[in-house]
């Protein structure tokens, strides 16, 4: 591939210019198709493409990246060049070199599990879901907005080194959702399916979106979305708290996921994503959370939108705890941070798109199931009186991922081991450790399920990335609960 | 940068072979971010590209394509896949068709010096920065991005319109062993900003963060500095100025125009011509902007719309409609709050007893959309204030409050206001208000 040859070439000039100890980069093609269908509008329907690379250049142990859609043989030149000049500016302001890990080149290729070409699907068929399911939640006049969303993207990605790494991945991802928005009067609320925010998402075909069921299921979340208009405030006070599925993989994102991203816990996110409470001097002996919290990264899932076979700078899919029987144990790492903790990358770094430098970002991070645990119905039979709260409406969490406050779409009273009333605008708040180690009860594998969210932000510029959260509903002793102010 | 002239000429060529109703949005350029951490660059990064929307008609349907490749014929190609799109789809009966030929009150958005302000000039004002800060035995963290962008639209109705633009940010995050401070500063032109002062005013209140104690939850008197106001009108924005959110009723403006929601000092409106904080003279579908009252002295005035959310809302345009295939509708792009009659200084000298919040973190404005409730933490410096001046460094607090409750009580507002980004190619302009009985609900601690 002629491309593939210029950027070699780009490579091997970089090596060759004093002071420069490594350099990448990184040529993807990403294809995407976005459908939303509100009332009875398409309202919004496009197709994109677009394609480029960026170059990473580390000159005496400081970084420099450009990034550019030019493939002429002087637009790739000159992005080099320009890679380069911004290394030497970073250098003039060095107080530490990078050092980066001893991860061996890797030489390989990887495609993500599809049995359904979503890009082969034609507009008709994929909109006939999307239509129907908008149809079934209109049936009732105080729906005011009925949506219906579909995104589907493909890319494929080159990455070469100046240590000889060699690397083509094609991965495939696939999601849709629904959501009813009730309004009556002053009161407004909202119900999603199968969970907010754009629905669910997996690194799979097309048949990922028929598995969904979104028209199946519209006439009851049209359902909740009207009763919730009429519903009791969510109670104030202290209340043992079951979290679904669903809003526990947001829980497991905020207040696991980001704080053991090293680059946070290291300061470099300090001026926009913020820091970490889960300090160096934590690992090995913190105690984040109960005894049957177990949380682990693992991008090596197949189908699942956390996954890839190499991370963003080459290095394998992996498999890692980063709680173990309630304790501390790893974080989220890239070959420039794992050596601060004597480690090799466990293979974090992402980008959202060729023009954007690759970070340390979440892949699939997973509460376990817990050996032989309950199902939701028996955790439910086994709580006195608590809360259940299914699905995120609202998310905060301070700057250490300490303090945090969600609200959810919807939640019931469980009274006796019983699901009583239903209750709208469902608030929990709490401090990230306390809360894991209040967590009692989680369920067990058959309640398990891989919560693919599309919508990640992190880093400047502004960096959108799709991971995922395997979890089962799970109990928390004594949550401070209301309905907001 | 392409220029006005070779932009058009492209958009026009593609337009020569299109086989129906189309138009062509182009928007690119330059961007460029310096990162540092510790008083040193930890990440240095500079992109060039350029997206052209192709919106194709076919009576009431559309179809949009998106590419990035610059040439005749692969945007040829996109042109082709939009209408097949478009085709396939239902008719939208609001939409009225491609806007004709627009005249548009000028904007001064572009300043050669901000693009011209390379790695290298950002590296030495960086290293100057980090000196000072390590006078004080201080380290400094932020982002330094300079950017430039041009956005053409041409149509086969004869529309055409071409704007530059340019943006500086800096913030500066100065942190030492208790605290940290925060300034920042954004304008369209670089030479506008003035790097050391800004650096010292975060330096000096850094030296003030430092022994911070708890402040239990309560109702306060609270004075928030503008950053924080950026983030309470960065989430208006979308639930309650924008069309989507008027017309499904999720806005406490559907239903509520020129019904009181704030107090009679508070003025919110829109504008692409505020000094210091210049807006893009036309939206993304080539319609002029207006200058849009949203709150007139509290009450519910109007919000934006496109040209398909103006025919379902039965009105006209304001000129904030989106890129072509966007589902969110329009949204104020230069959200303005009016100024009052004080200065900072003279706010923090009349409060008794209250807190000054220097910056709001992670806002979410869905809890109660109709009431605007958000909650959010402070950041970067929380203090209290006794007898008019700053006494303690306090511990970051957890908010939940109804804007409109917290827009009912504002005592002092000051003259001066200050320029923040909003959705990258707006700004918010804002100044520092005083209000009564404000809520915090929690602290931060482990």
């Amino acid at each position: 591939m002629e491309v593939k040859e210029r950027l070699k070439e780009a490579l091997s000039d970089l090596a060759r210019e004093g002071g420069v100890t490594y350099a990448d980069v990184r040529y993807l093609e990403r294809e995407t198709e976005s459908i939303t269908v509100r009332n009875e509008e398409v309202a919004g329907l496009s197709r994109t493409e677009s394609r480029g690379y960026g170059i990473r250049v580390l000159y005496r142990g400081s970084w420099g990246f450009a990034a550019s859609s030019d493939l002429s043989p002087e637009g790739v030149r000159e992005t080099a060049r320009k890679a380069l000049t911004i290394a030497k500016a970073s250098y003039l302001t060095q107080r530490e070199p990078v050092v980066l890990d001893d991860t061996p080149p890797q030489v390989g290729a990887y495609r993500s599990p599809m049995e359904e070409d979503p890009f082969a699907v034609s507009l008709d068929e994929k909109l006939e879901p999307l239509f129907s399911a908008v149809r079934i939640l209109r049936k009732d006049k105080r729906i005011q907005r009925a949506e219906a969303e579909m995104n589907i993207f493909r890319t494929r990605k080159l990455f070469l080194s100046t240590e000889g790494a060699d690397i083509e991945q094609e991965i495939v991802e696939s999601g849709a959702g629904i959501e009813a928005l009730a309004v009556e009067g002053r009161e407004v609320q909202r119900r999603s399916f199968p969970t907010s925010f754009s629905g669910d998402y997996a690194a799979r075909g097309y048949e990922f979106i028929r598995g969904l069921g979104l028209a199946e299921n519209a006439e009851r979340i049209r359902e909740e979305a009207i009763a919730l208009l009429s519903a009791d405030p969510c109670p104030a006070g202290e209340y043992d708290l079951i979290l679904a599925g669903d809003q526990l993989a947001l829980q497991v994102h905020e207040s696991c996921g980001h704080p053991t991203e090293l680059d946070r816990v290291l300061g470099t996110e300090i001026s926009y994503a913020g820091g970490s409470f889960l300090t160096l001097d934590k690992l090995g002996k913190y105690r984040y959370g109960s005894e049957i919290v177990n949380i682990v990264a693992d991008a090596t899932i197949p189908g699942s939108i956390g996954s890839f076979g190499y991370d963003d700078e080459g290095v394998p899919a992996q498999r890692s705890y980063l709680v173990q029987e309630g304790i501390l144990v790893g974080y989220l790492t890239s070959r420039e941070t794992a050596p601060v903790i004597g480690q090799r990358s466990n293979g974090c770094m992402r980008a959202e798109s060729w023009y954007h430098i690759p970070l340390i970002r979440m892949v699939n991070i997973n509460l376990e199931p817990a050996p032989d645990g309950p199902t939701l119905d028996d955790l439910i039979a086994d709580t006195k009186h608590g809360i259940l709260m299914q699905t995120n409406k609202s998310w905060s969490i301070d700057d250490l991922r300490l303090n945090f406050q969600f609200g959810c779409e919807i939640a019931w009273e469980i009274k006796n081991g019983k699901k009583a009333r239903l209750l709208k605008n469902p608030v929990y708040t709490g401090i990230t450790p306390e809360f894991w180690r209040s967590c009692d009860a989680i369920c067990g594998e058959s309640e398990w399920k891989i919560w693919g969210l599309p919508n990640c932000g992190k880093g400047e510029p502004s960096q959108t990335m799709h991971v995922a959260h395997g979890t089962a509903p799970a109990r928390f002793r004594k949550v401070r609960v209301g309905s907001g102010k | 940068m392409i220029g006005k002239e070779d932009v058009l000429k492209l958009l026009k060529r593609v337009l020569e072979r299109v086989p129906g109703p189309t138009e062509l949005v182009l928007i690119g350029g330059r961007n460029e971010l310096t990162r540092y951490t510790k008083s040193q660059i930890h990440q240095n990064v500079a992109s060039q590209d350029y997206t052209v929307y192709v919106k194709a008609v076919d009576g009431k349907r559309i179809g949009v394509a998106r590419t990035n490749r610059l040439d005749v014929d692969a945007i040829s190609k996109a042109v082709d896949k939009a209408h097949g799109m478009a085709r396939h789809q239902p008719e939208n009966p609001y939409f009225p068709g491609l806007l004709g030929p627009s005249s548009y009150t000028p904007s001064e958005t572009y300043f050669p010096s901000t693009p011209a302000f390379g790695p290298e000039r950002r590296a030495e004002v960086l290293k100057e920065v980090f000196a000072k800060a390590g006078e004080h035995g201080f380290e400094v963290a932020g982002s330094f991005s300079v950017s430039e962008v041009e956005i053409a639209i041409a149509n086969t109705e004869g529309l055409e319109a071409y704007q530059p633009a340019t943006s500086a940010e800096v913030g500066f995050v100065v942190t030492s062993k208790e605290g940290m401070s925060r300034a920042d500063a954004y304008s369209p032109d670089v030479d506008r900003i003035d790097f050391m002062a800004l650096a010292e005013r975060a330096i000096s209140r850094c030296a003030l963060d430092r022994d911070r104690i708890e402040l239990p939850p309560g109702e306060y008197t609270v004075i928030l500095e503008p950053a924080c106001l950026a983030e309470v009108m960065r989430w208006l924005a979308f639930t309650a100025f924008g069309s989507e959110a008027f017309l499904s009723g999720q806005s406490f403006l559907a239903g509520a125009l020129g019904e009181r929601s704030m107090g009679e000092n508070i003025t919110i409106y829109d504008s692409a011509w505020e000094p210091g904080a210049p807006g893009l003279p036309f939206d993304f579908e080539g319609t002029p902007r207006k200058e849009v009252v949203l709150i007139e002295k509290g009450i519910n005035r109007g919000v934006v719309f496109d040209r398909t959310s103006a025919a379902k809302a039965k009105t006209e345009p304001t000129g904030h409609g989106g890129p072509p295939g966007s589902p969110w509708g329009a949204i104020p792009w230069n959200l303005c709050m009016a100024p009052g009659d004080s200065t900072p200084e003279d706010i923090i000298s009349s409060c008794k007893r209250g807190v000054l919040v220097t910056h709001f973190h992670y806002v979410n404005g869905y809890l109660d959309t109709k009431r605007a409730l958000m909650t959010g933490m402070t950041r970067y410096g929380t203090f209290l204030v006794e007898e008019g001046e700053i006494t303690r460094a306090l511990a970051n607090l957890r908010w939940t409050e109804s804007m409109l409750r917290a827009f009912s009580n504002v005592k002092a507002i000051s003259r001066d206001r200050v320029a923040y980004p909003l959705f990258g190619i707006g700004s918010v302009l804002v100044p520092t208000v005083m209000i009564e009985g404000f809520t915090f609900t929690g602290v931060q601690r482990e």
